[in-house]
């Protein structure tokens, strides 16, 4: 999960790090609780805002009041803005970059700094890699001085406890809350000391359960705040859980495992149709799943042909015939659904289709084939 | 022998009398491993399917040898359990569980290393080597035994690519699920050079998706170290830049992770690129293993 800045903010916040005082503006009509001059940031949860026009600075109020009217009005990267934290404008010294993140290459946590801060990491280690300062932390040492001695020299930092205890604090927000990035950048040196201007903070949903009034503050207001417009498909599949990712093709596709189902995406590709969404049950389906995957899929109106790709090892094909069965004695059959099914108990399975009037393939590719001439000949 | 795991391989479960893990301990037995121990608190001195049963992986350290253990722990308390089995001394852990929080899998891919001991996952069907040993949930009709190496980031797909080469009168030596990501114990590159090693194979299948750098970190291996040959399917080249396609790890952030990028390495190094499963076997049979 992504958190908005003012979020990420108020974590920074709790635990005592230094950030602008600011308001957050979720209506023009906030205007009046704003005092100038005062950096405007548009809340979305993309990088890139300051070059994207999501982040203004207004010199007087009635700078202001425009700028805030024009980014309320604006649409960012496909994201309506619906809040805008105004904030006091801090006089700096030096722009820094830190960060600690689990690095997925290496299998460690990594604390990083650079000088180059404000802008994206990405970009400045593509440009000027030398600037970066990077030491893997080894989770059961923590951190220690001897790790933040070589980033605050070369970020020239000339107050090193107050350095240490602000890496020292990330750490701790990294480990408490289940993050798996926590990004100051800008990090500004002033001469009141250290205060960070933005904040990027990511959580971990697979240890949602265990953060679980975190997540349900965050994700409460992430959802006030987005008002973009989903579709059938993405709303029901929300609440099933199945991953769901829309295409803009006509074939429907489910898969009962992540890789078979890029595999089938690929071949519709291959065969010369196109694919209106990717669909993945996960590895602990049943027959209900099933069914409710095709009501997901269905609910989109491009979807001419439904191909259906199983290969049990966790599912049980009686299982998913008996979700197909179910959905087409329930909604009739209103479009060719094809399957391919093989695996745990596929004989079964194969045997519950056929009496519904389904012929289910062995081989994934014949399938698919089918499933594309079939979508091309409606 | 393959790699990994043999005939003689002595297996513990843990987890062996939840509703998968003695579903799935059934069928392994079945299949001819050599499963020795189970390990579930509070069962401790019972049997199940003739195994015994421990509260604890160090009591049943002290009565068997065990060179792997299988994880059937749910994700939640998964790293407890498999810092109880290293911690026990086994070598060789499956990571089963998908969903595990990151921060966990970390540490345990981080003790791992320092016992220096093996873990496989997580997010994996485990592996097998057909005819010999199971060490998975894989439908195992679908595999048989042979010259071919197989690895794999997604279960699924290795049984779909299981299927086709045995199909096509193709065995395999051991085929290794890595798991969904975004974190692995034995990465795509290790197992290559296990693969490299082992006598019995002769070619191997890697079959790589989208999102993060592993197949990279592949790939300069296979142009400095394989001589074997190496076929490769990369997954994913449909999948749009963003969106997260069933695994974790499978996800294309920025322009990082990419199957075009993949794939371009991978060629570079040597590999021969297939586009779909169906090629992997006219593949093998063009180049004669």
């Amino acid at each position: 999960m992504r958190l908005l800045e003012f979020q990420a903010k108020r974590i920074l916040t709790e635990y005592g790090i230094p950030v602008p005082q600011s308001v957050l503006m979720i209506s023009p009509e906030d205007l009046r609780k704003v005092s100038f001059p005062a950096v405007l940031k548009a809340q979305l949860p993309i990088g890139g805002r300051g070059k994207a026009g999501a982040i203004r600075i207004a010199r007087g109020a009635e700078e202001g009041a425009s700028m805030i009217r024009d980014l309320f009005s604006a649409t960012v990267k496909g994201y309506p803005v619906e809040a805008i934290l105004a904030e006091e404008l801090i006089d700096v010294q030096k722009e820094l970059y830190v960060a600690y993140l689990i690095d997925k290459q290496a299998n460690l946590p990594l604390l990083m700094a650079s000088v180059g801060g404000g802008v994206e990491i990405e970009e400045v280690s593509k440009k000027t890699p030398e600037q970066i300062v990077k030491r893997h932390v080894d989770p059961f040492l923590g951190i220690q001085d001897f790790l933040v001695r070589p980033l605050a020299k070369a970020l020239k930092v000339d107050d090193f406890q107050s350095f240490r205890k602000l890496v020292e604090t990330m750490v701790r927000i990294f480990h408490e809350k289940d993050a798996t990035l926590v990004e100051i950048n800008p990090l500004a040196m002033t001469t009141k000391g250290l205060v960070a201007l933005d904040a990027k903070i990511l959580l971990d949903d697979k240890a949602a359960y265990r953060q679980q009034d975190l997540f349900k503050t965050l994700q409460a207001e992430q959802k006030q705040l987005d008002k973009r417009v989903k579709t059938r498909p993405e709303q029901l599949a929300e609440r099933t859980g199945i991953t769901y990712v829309p295409l803009d093709g006509d074939v429907g596709m489910i898969a009962d495992g992540a890789g078979t189902g890029m595999l089938t995406l690929d071949l519709i590709h291959l065969y010369g149709g196109r694919a209106a969404n990717f669909c993945e049950m996960g590895g602990l389906s049943n027959a209900d799943t099933m069914e409710k995957s095709i009501d997901v899929i269905l609910s989109n109106p491009r979807v001419k042909v439904l191909l259906i790709g199983l290969i049990g090892g966790m599912t049980r094909m009686d299982e998913m015939a008996d979700g197909i069965v179910q959905y087409v004695k329930k909604a009739g059959q209103t479009l060719p659904i094809v399957v391919r099914m093989c695996g745990t108990k596929a004989d079964i399975g194969k045997a519950r289709l056929k009496e519904v009037g389904i012929e289910a393939y062995e081989d994934l590719s014949a399938a698919v084939q089918d499933a594309v001439s079939q979508g091309k000949e409606l | 022998m393959a790699i990994l795991i043999d005939r003689e391989t002595q297996v513990l479960i843990q987890g062996i009398t939840g509703k998968v893990g003695s579903f799935q301990t059934q069928i392994m037995k079945e299949y001819g491993t050599k499963i020795v121990a189970g390990v579930t608190p509070g069962k401790g001195g019972t049997e199940i399917f003739g195994i015994p049963v421990y509260d604890l992986v160090e009591e049943a350290v002290v009565e068997h040898r065990i060179d792997a253990a299988f994880s059937f722990v749910p994700a939640r308390f998964a790293k407890e359990g498999a810092m109880e089995v290293i911690n026990s001394g086994v070598p060789f852990l499956v990571l089963t569980a998908e969903g595990i929080p990151e921060q966990d899998v970390l540490e345990v891919v981080h003790f791992v290393k320092i016992r220096g001991a093996k873990v496989l996952g997580p997010d994996t069907p485990g592996l097998i080597s057909p005819g010999k040993c199971k060490l998975g949930v894989h439908p195992h009709a679908m595999f048989k035994e042979g010259p071919v190496g197989v690895l794999s980031r997604s279960g699924s797909l290795s049984y779909e690519v299981g299927r086709v080469l045995t199909a096509n009168g193709i065995g395999q030596s051991t085929v290794v699920g890595i798991g969904g990501g975004p974190i692995w114990g034995l990465s795509q590159q290790t197992v290559l050079k296990m693969f490299q090693d082992d006598p019995e194979t002769k070619a191997v299948v890697l079959l790589g998706e989208v999102g993060g750098r592993m197949e990279h970190e592949a790939a300069e291996f296979i142009g400095k170290s394989m001589t074997k040959s190496v076929i490769v399917l990369i997954v994913g080249q449909m999948a749009p830049k963003g969106s997260q396609m069933g695994h974790a790890g499978a996800i294309i952030e920025g322009d990082e992770g990419t199957a075009e990028s993949k794939i371009a390495a991978l060629e570079k190094a040597g590999a021969l690129v297939a586009r779909s499963s169906l090629e992997i076997p006219m593949i093998i049979k063009k180049i004669g293993v």
